[in-house]
């Protein structure tokens, strides 16, 4: 059997060079990207562990159990590789809220908040501080400068690094070890080897050091894919979606999602599929191409399993070669570029000079690291194993295939018997040529729709993948924007948790004045209640969670209350400028926004809610409908009105039309609602205008601040003066992390495209071959046709007519099955699982022009290579 | 004028030490309205030779003149051209298209020329005459071997070329239907006044012809012209053994 593999291969070297390079392509496109996703992974990772920390868990701390830790075992079911300790002495309210922290180095290293200059304090008396602390504090950030805090005088020792997207809400200094206080409060940062599942790990520490569980913090962006928590037995998530009512087949695509990482997984599966697809088509050409020979071994007696095994041996030792090899090209033309793609993964790694820090440089000061490309050995052990199993049924099925035909078929050939129309096409037709070619392609209805289907793969993994990227660019642009709190580089708020605090309107002019300002979005805003009926709530168990949280209890009486037979539900209202409201435009997901509403009438914009699964809703309510908002009188805080309980004189109780529903925000606020780690609550939105005539709020509460291109740090000290008799106002430069996150951003696109490009690039091979077969299978006809006198041009002309063909069914194919089928699965997956559909998003129909206009060029190359074939060979060969 | 001349031609396959001398030497020249049938044993160069008369295959010496044009001469797409109007080829296997039905298969040709009008009132008549109008729905599969040489016949006659070069047209078929292939060969021979030039290795059925030529290890040995000494023609179904 091995004798007649080899040589098989040996004589149908040109099939067996489509079959070996199927395998080394799809071999290269399996591994790499395995391992382009794993490295990605492996890469998000430490880019989370900049941002976030590099600490698996914090747990609350006292010196017995650090004594114990520092005397206990390391290795008892769990390693311990790292732990900090961080210690807030004292904490002031003016001018800002400040914390004074203590820490060890470790906990400073694991959160990359190590010294940029100077050192860390020694004595009681000084401090180190970050640069966006110390600039808003109004201080030049120099060691030696004395700072006065809380009326006490602390010598500046050292410069750290500030967190990643300074928390305007908090601000910390770092005192010594000796900086005595009477309230500590201490937590732990541990750090355990990350191999196995992390939730492991911590389960024997705490067990080992007898600690409780409940108060142990998950740093869940670093242990996403580490296994930073258990997760739930696949059972339990089969035997909930298919028992409770609020099951479903979304339910376990995104509880697969969250905790088995199925885009990971389901990515790979994905590969193993399309390598298949691919390898099991060509193969299928080259043995189509030899049923002859087999047909003459069957005839001389050769037994199923001896031709099963030609097949397979034939199969696999062109596997054993091909996959390893093609393993090895995939992994290493990747590793080479990887240092060129090097931004995709680790956003946070540029280079900045220490030694001049300035405001717009404070953040990430390290040095330039190289991101690491990691091999997915085990993705390629299990695309290896797959498919060396999947090669077993694939001659098996061939085989099955080849027995469906008798000896006669087999041997000459003719494994369809034609049966067409009577119809005589001559008598209205001259183009006989033309009636060959569509019956040639068509007399095998199952036959042309699976090639079809293959041939529109490629085009069509390339449409899903762009529109993907579509929706990820503007998915990305407002996550900056309303989730990170990155709309503008530069952004002015309020360290402040009292109404009474604003930006004066004669600041927001001043700052319009400056020279080097590119574009301002003042936004007022007001916390509000809405009313809704009981039975229009909906997820009442997100607000119950809310409720839970004790800040939200204490300083709000809840977020949702019951109110008699309503609900009263905490909303933040924006005042947006017209700029933002026209732009608020591409998220409308019912109704309109008018410009002329904002002036006069008493229209507003609700931001609907979505739930886990991606679906949108404002409790029923459609555009035309009421609702009835209820916002404080006066801006003084004394602490209750914001539970909005107060008498009715206390609150302006209005009621509104509903203009449109959208489907977020654009900038929001990051004070009141929008803490303890809960983004987007539930939105209002108005206009300026409206809020000044109806609420009478003429200041601000936020500025969005763009500069021009090229503003230098003058802008960001005018900034600075413009707000110096702003109480409680502080100034954030988000320049370096905008930069970061577009940069990142910007090169994952062009991760995915680049993908999508290999897709297509194998997609197109595999056209080439499948039209070259489809024309040399019948080169004893186009022969027949040759011996009856048909010149070159005619010849080319009648092939060509077969690629146009080609290409235009695969271009309807690919045209159907997007809009038909895949964009619908796409809007699904994208909703429901990425939670980032966009209804503006679209393929470019440039790009979509582009796809269907390179089929129809690689059909039409495709069938011109086999024409030349025919043609170069005398007309006798063909015959 | 002669239809047909081969003068000195010489076919050499291979190079070097793998040279075979298909053909040596052929001197031939074919009246109009001839019915010829090249005889030889298997291996001895008479499909080549037929091939080269065609213009399937070109000599390594000597020139060909079909209606006084040497073939050589005329570029590719001439070539096929002149192929296309003046020759018409019958082939063993019939080579017939399998998509398409008889009728079409006949019409093929005729639609290579776009200047030439299809005229469906002589290929109407070309079955009738070869006795296949009722099967001009079917497809080739559906029929028997000696209705697909008819067919194949009917397509070499439709551009009413001057010659109908005819490989084997028996070789495939039982000697009943041999015999009737060979009297349509015959009569569209008289009836079109084509000549006919038909390789065959028997004996027999090239007795029908008008003159035998043959042919051995690549060399015409001998002719035998029987158009003086049989003056009457077969007819139809002729009085032959195979």
């Amino acid at each position: 059997m091995l004798k007649l593999a080899f040589q098989n291969m040996r004589y149908y070297k040109s099939q067996t060079m489509a079959i070996f390079f199927s395998i080394f392509l799809t071999a290269a496109l399996l591994s790499g990207i395995g391992s382009l996703l794993y490295s990605s992974q492996l890469n998000e990772t430490e880019n989370s562990k900049r941002i976030y920390g590099n600490w698996h868990y914090a747990l609350p701390s006292n010196p017995q159990l650090l004594k114990s830790i520092k005397k206990g075992d390391r290795e008892q079911g769990f390693f311990l590789e790292q732990y900090g300790v961080k210690e807030i002495r004292e904490t002031i309210t003016t001018p800002y809220e400040i914390s004074f922290v203590w820490s060890d180095t470790s906990y400073l290293k694991m959160t990359d908040r190590e010294l940029v200059k100077g050192n860390y304090p020694a004595t009681p008396g000084e401090l180190a501080a970050d640069i966006f602390t110390l600039s808003n504090l109004g201080y030049k950030g120099k060691p030696g400068e004395i700072i006065t805090l809380n009326k006490t005088e602390y010598t500046l020792s050292g410069i750290l690094n500030s967190p990643w997207a300074a928390d305007t809400d908090h601000m910390e200094v770092f005192v010594s070890e000796d900086f005595k206080s009477t309230d500590v409060l201490s937590t732990l940062y541990v750090k355990f080897r990350e191999e196995g599942k992390l939730y492991r790990q911590l389960y024997a520490f705490l067990d080992y050091y007898k600690i409780s569980g409940n108060d142990v913090e998950n740093n869940d962006k670093v242990t996403k894919y580490l296994g930073g928590e258990e997760p739930e037995h696949l059972y339990q998530i089969l035997k909930f979606a298919l028992t409770d009512e609020k099951g479903n087949f979304t339910y376990i695509v995104l509880k697969l999602q969250a905790e088995y990482n199925l885009a990971f997984y389901g990515m790979v599966l994905l590969l193993c599929a399309f390598s298949l697809c691919v390898i099991y088509s060509i193969f299928q050409i080259s043995v189509s191409k030899r049923i002859l020979q087999y047909g003459i071994m069957e005839t001389l007696g050769i037994s199923d399993r001896a031709l099963g095994g030609t097949l397979l041996a034939e199969l696999w030792m062109l596997f054993l070669i091909g996959y390893p090899l093609g393993c090895l090209a995939g992994n290493s033309i990747l590793k080479l570029s990887y240092r060129r793609l090097a931004g995709i993964f680790t956003p946070l790694y540029f280079s900045a000079n220490a030694q001049e820090i300035s405001a717009a440089d404070s953040l990430s000061l390290g040095d330039t690291k190289t991101p690491q490309f990691h091999t997915a050995c085990w993705v390629m052990l299990i695309g290896f194993l797959f498919l060396f199993f999947a090669m077993f049924l694939i001659g098996i099925l061939t085989l099955l295939s080849l027995k469906k035909q008798t000896l006669r078929q087999a041997m000459a050939e003719d494994p369809c018997f034609l049966k067409g129309s009577r119809k005589i096409y001559s008598r209205r037709n001259r183009n006989l040529t033309g009636v060959v070619i569509r019956k040639f392609m068509f007399s095998n209805p199952k036959k042309i729709t699976g090639i079809l289907l293959s041939l529109s793969m490629g085009g069509c993994i390339f449409l899903c993948t762009t529109y993907m990227v579509e929706n990820l660019k503007i998915h990305a642009e407002m996550s900056l924007k309303s989730d990170e709190g990155l709309s503008s580089p530069y952004r002015i708020s309020l360290m402040s948790h009292t109404l009474g605090d604003t930006i004066p309107k004669e600041t927001v002019e001043e700052i319009k004045e400056l020279p080097q300002l590119a574009e301002i979005h003042a936004t007022k805003y007001i916390p509000g209640e809405i009313t809704i009926g009981k039975t229009e709530l909906e997820w009442d168990e997100y607000f119950d969670e809310r409720n839970k949280d004790s800040y939200f209890r204490e300083r709000f009486g809840g977020i949702c209350v019951s109110r008699g037979n309503n609900y009263g539900i905490k909303y933040n209202v924006y005042g947006y400028d017209s700029n933002l409201i026209t732009q608020l435009k591409d998220y409308i997901l019912e109704g309109e926004i008018s410009e002329k509403d904002w002036e006069k009438g008493n229209k507003i914009i609700a931001v609907a809610n979505q739930d886990g699964q991606g679906n949108f809703n404002f409790y029923g309510k459609h555009p035309g409908d009421t609702l009835l908002l209820k916002v404080p009188k006066a801006f003084k805080d004394d602490g209750e009105i914001l539970r909005f309980e107060n008498p009715k004189k206390d609150y302006l109780e209005m009621e509104f039309e509903l203009a449109a529903i959208v489907s977020r925000p654009l900038t929001q606020e990051n004070r009141f609602f929008n803490v303890n780690g809960w983004k987007n609550h539930p939105s209002l939105i108005l206009s300026n205008p409206q809020m000044e005539r109806l609420y009478h709020i003429a200041d601000y509460s936020f500025l969005d601040i763009e500069p021009v291109k090229g503003a230098d740090d003058a802008f960001f000290d005018a900034l600075l003066q413009a707000i110096q008799n702003v109480p409680r106002a502080v100034l954030k430069d988000d320049t370096k992390a905008i930069q970061a996150q577009r940069n990142y951003l910007g090169q994952q696109q062009l991760f995915f495209t680049g993908i999508a490009v290999i897709f297509l690039a194998i997609s197109l091979f595999h056209i080439m071959n499948s039209a070259n077969h489809s024309i040399l299978s019948h080169r004893r006809e186009y022969g027949i046709i040759l011996s009856m006198g048909i010149t070159k041009g005619q010849f080319y002309r009648m092939i060509l007519s077969a690629g146009i063909l080609y290409g235009i069914l695969t271009d309807v194919f690919i045209f159907l099955l997007y809009h038909i089928f895949l964009r619908q699965a796409m809007n699904y997956y994208m909703a429901h699982v990425l939670q980032f559909l966009h209804f503006t998003a679209a393929v470019p129909r440039e790009i979509f022009i582009m796809v269907l206009v390179l089929n129809l060029l690689i059909s039409l190359i495709a069938v011109l290579i086999p024409a030349g074939k025919i043609l170069k060979a005398e007309v006798l060969e063909n015959l | 004028m002669h239809i047909l001349e081969l003068r000195h031609v010489e076919k050499i396959y291979g190079e070097k030490e793998n040279q075979v001398k298909a053909l040596g030497d052929i001197n031939l020249k074919v009246n109009p309205g001839e019915f010829i049938a090249i005889v030889g044993t298997s291996g001895s160069g008479k499909s080549t030779l037929l091939n080269l008369m065609g213009g399937l295959d070109s000599p390594t010496k000597g020139a060909i003149y079909v209606k006084g044009k040497e073939i050589g001469s005329l570029k590719r797409k001439a070539l096929t051209i002149f192929r296309r109007r003046n020759i018409g080829f019958v082939f063993q296997n019939y080579s017939l298209m399998p998509v398409l039905n008889v009728y079409d298969n006949v019409a093929l040709p005729v639609t290579f020329d776009s200047g030439n009008h299809l005229n469906h009132g002589y290929i109407e008549e070309l079955l009738k005459e070869l006795g296949i109008w009722n099967k001009r729905k079917k497809y080739p599969q559906e029929l028997s071997g000696g209705q697909q040489q008819r067919v194949a016949i009917a397509r070499a006659l439709v551009n009413k070329p001057a010659i109908l070069l005819a490989d084997e047209p028996t070789g495939n078929l039982d000697s009943a239907t041999t015999v009737e292939v060979m009297g349509l060969l015959k009569t569209s021979c008289r009836k079109y006044n084509q000549t006919i030039l038909m390789v065959t290795h028997n004996e027999g059925i090239a007795q029908i012809c008008d003159r035998i030529i043959h042919i051995e290890d690549g060399r015409i040995v001998n002719e035998n012209n029987f158009i003086n000494t049989k003056p009457s023609d077969a007819g139809e179904g002729g009085d032959f053994t195979c």
